[in-house]
């Protein structure tokens, strides 16, 4: 055999570095090398797990955790990648096992759910000596605390808003969204926007995962529903609600003006239908700001706040992408060093603009490249409006809005059960859930 | 001289009798298996009876308990796990029907002598080859209503006026996985069958030609009782890998829309990973195990009578 053509242990490593490279040279503000010899030579390890919906993060915290490891000597912190999709499952059962990571980038909504199994640990004392600890948005403090305990650093922060198509809105004559439009605005531009025979479509509604509710939950907030009433009993089966939903819900079974995939449509389907041209707005967080602008190109869309409701009103749920440390953690200085370090201004910046979220330091939120993005203008002038995610009251309601909440929406969506029926339904579901 | 006499001296009586140590060598031979077996399949088995017996829900670790039969009350009156137990029927009938229909068509295709036999057998299999992850991402990519080329295609072959969301829609979901089930599993049968075929002595169908038995005499005289033997095996096989495959589903529709792809295996996945309820998923677990022992059950006294055949 022509030994020539063996691929050899040797010869995959180098490509696996020359491949790191290269995704490192993509990064433009990362001046230092991503391959360079390693300073903290018998540094305590730090697990630091990390999940990777795309390579360009990958490459992104690979370089943190390097220049983290080079700016000391005590510590080396070793990031664990794992899919997205598996990242809340793999930490909640290697917490069961004993077994968790030192620090994990986790969503706020997870948080509850750590604390319930009495993983996390209380960092109020610790956060309010950190120099930083004024300069974070007191809102973005409110995601990370659960019965008034700090328990997580929150990293970025995230808001939602509503994607559109410039460049489709003079092409019809739309008229394009203002920052204080409301329902009716909403409508009259889905319909103007739809072109069944183009396969374009107004707005892309999401029918799948956590967030399909949640968004249909700030449509309803906006017709003054509330999650919680004032005696702190389930309230989100009330008449406002129930009217809002059916509106909401109206876009997809009356008016068609959402592609027919809505029911099955989850994060990925939303984002890629509007970077694909099939649909000409959708609603996320700032999260695919950064995708679109490679996908529409960043002259042919921007953001606006969501609109207002018939009860003059209107919400954008507030999330923080988080890291957490945890209590079974064997090396909890070198975490709290590293999510200190992380937070500074320089590699807090990066991390947030490099993929299009919102940081959590006032200081490094007022800097232009965020303030003057018209891709993110619609989040920043949300966040007058933006409240805590009030899904986050209960650790119990985390995983019950997925496996129950999303099944009983899409019912209403396909025209299974009635906005009231389903609205019900989930009250019910809370209801047996709130702990 | 005298001659001292030879005795003859017994021999020290073993502590075990030949027959007893003849047992005991072969039970101690097989003792590596039935270790590893006792370990990988027994423990696990054992250990899911025992966690379908308590609340064990990960994120309330302070609610742990033995509830005796709690859970599997919770599940009589959950109308969504019986949803998910029709499903699963609809689900595997549909799917392995279908494949055998499709896979017998193939084989016996295949079993003919025609030019590039080899090169269709090879691209028969390739569907069998490609993980179901894989299958599942390739197929969710074709339903696609708005860009994906099922649609494309009847859209311009002038089938099709509206854009039909396979997926999506609650009518059409179960019957489009099932499809794609199919597409994956007719190569199993094809190769099951076509051994079978193969197998068969040419005498048989030369007799009955010389006898006047046709074309569909010989098929349903000689070939299918042939066959008996493979059919049942090859298809309780898949009867059984297909009640509990939830790759597909699991990929395709996470169980929507609106629970109607939910088939029970994917509800204990949801169960347990997206409410980190180990108990209750540890009790759907058992009751699919049970369900599948039945079936085995079924299925040995079935083939009883089918095995001498072969």
């Amino acid at each position: 055999m022509d030994q020539r053509w063996c691929l050899s242990r040797r010869h995959i490593l180098k490509g696996m570095a020359a491949a790191g490279a290269l995704t490192a040279a993509d990064l433009a503000w990362w001046e230092e090398p991503l391959i360079a010899p390693r300073r903290a030579w018998g540094a305590q390890p730090v697990r630091f797990q990390f999940s990777v919906p795309e390579p360009k993060r990958t490459a992104l915290v690979e370089s943190l955790a390097q220049r983290f490891n080079q700016s000391q000597k005590d510590f080396e912190v070793k990031v664990e990648f794992v899919p997205q999709a598996q990242a809340r499952q793999k930490l909640i059962t290697s917490i069961a096992a004993g077994t968790p990571p030192d620090v994990a980038q986790v969503w706020d909504n997870w948080v509850g759910e750590f604390d319930g199994m009495n993983a996390v640990e209380d960092l109020t004392g610790k956060v309010k000596d950190w120099s930083g600890y004024k300069d974070v948005l007191p809102l973005a403090w409110e995601t990370v605390t659960v019965k008034k305990r700090v328990l997580s650093f929150p990293w970025v922060v995230t808001n939602d808003g509503v994607y559109w198509r410039t460049d489709r809105a003079k092409e019809y004559g739309a008229k394009p969204p203002k920052d204080d439009w409301n329902f009716d605005d909403f409508l009259g531009w889905a319909k103007t926007m739809t072109k069944p025979e183009k396969n374009q479509y107004g707005f892309g509604m999401r029918g799948q995962g956590t967030w399909a509710v949640l968004y249909a939950t700030e449509f309803m907030y906006a017709n003054g529903a509330q999650l919680l009433g004032k005696d702190g009993k389930v309230a989100i089966n009330s008449p406002e609600a129930a009217e809002a939903l059916d509106w909401y819900l109206d876009l997809f079974r009356k008016h068609k003006v959402c592609p027919p995939s809505v029911p099955t449509d989850g994060w990925r389907g939303i984002v890629e239908g509007f970077g694909r041209g099939v649909t000409n707005s959708y609603i996320h967080n700032s999260g695919s700001s950064e995708e679109q602008k490679d996908f529409v190109k960043a002259d042919n869309f921007a953001t606006v706040p969501l609109p207002f409701g018939p009860a003059k009103k209107r919400v954008s749920f507030y999330f923080s992408e988080t890291l957490t440390p945890f209590k079974a953690g064997k090396a909890r200085e070198g975490g709290w060093k590293f999510m200190a370090w992380a937070m500074e201004p320089e590699p807090h910046f990066m991390y947030a603009k490099t993929l299009g979220l919102l940081p959590a330091r006032k200081t490094v939120a007022d800097r232009p490249e965020f303030t003057k993005d018209p891709a993110l203008a619609g989040f920043v002038k949300s966040f007058p409006f933006s409240i805590v995610s009030p899904y986050l009251a209960y650790a119990g309601w985390g995983g019950k809005l997925d496996s129950e909440g999303v099944p009983l929406f899409q019912q209403a969506l396909v025209g299974k059960l009635s906005s009231k029926e389903f609205l019900d339904k989930f009250a019910e579901v809370l209801t047996k859930n709130m702990s | 001289m005298a001659r001292e006499a030879t005795l003859a001296r017994p021999l020290a009586r073993p502590l075990l009798s030949r027959r007893a140590r003849e047992l005991l060598g072969g039970y101690l031979y097989l003792l590596p298996v039935g270790l590893a077996l006792g370990a990988t399949v027994l423990v696990p088995i054992l250990s899911a009876i025992r966690m379908s017996l308590y609340n064990n829900v990960l994120i309330r670790p302070q609610d742990y308990r033995f509830i005796w039969l709690g859970n599997y009350a919770r599940l009589l009156r959950d109308e969504v796990f019986w949803l998910s137990l029709w499903n699963s029927f609809y689900w595997v009938f549909g799917s392995v029907s279908l494949q055998f229909v499709g896979g017998f068509a193939a084989a016996l295709l295949l079993h003919q002598t025609f030019r590039g036999r080899a090169v269709v057998r090879t691209l028969t299999l390739l569907p069998w080859i490609i993980p179901g992850v894989v299958v599942a991402l390739i197929w969710e990519y074709l339903y696609q209503p708005n860009y994906g080329a099922l649609n494309d295609l009847l859209a311009r072959a002038g089938l099709m006026t509206d854009k039909v969301a396979w997926l999506s829609n609650p009518s059409l979901a179960m019957p489009a996985v099932i499809a794609t089930n199919v597409w994956r599993g007719v190569p199993f049968f094809a190769i099951m069958l076509l051994a079978g075929l193969q197998a068969i002595p040419d005498e048989l169908y030369e007799a009955a030609r010389v006898d006047g038995a046709g074309v569909l005499q010989r098929f349903w005289h000689i070939t299918l009782p042939m066959l008996r033997p493979i059919i049942v095996v090859a298809t309780a096989t898949r009867i059984i890998w297909t009640f509990n495959y939830a790759d597909l589903i699991f990929v395709m529709t996470s169980g929507g829309p609106a629970n109607a792809t939910q088939i029970t295996s994917t509800y204990t996945l949801l169960q347990a990973y997206s409410n980190l309820d180990f108990g209750y998923a540890a009790t759907l677990s058992v009751v699919l195990l049970l369900i599948m022992l039945a079936f085995t059950m079924l299925y040995l006294r079935v083939t009883r009578g089918v095995e001498p055949v072969a």
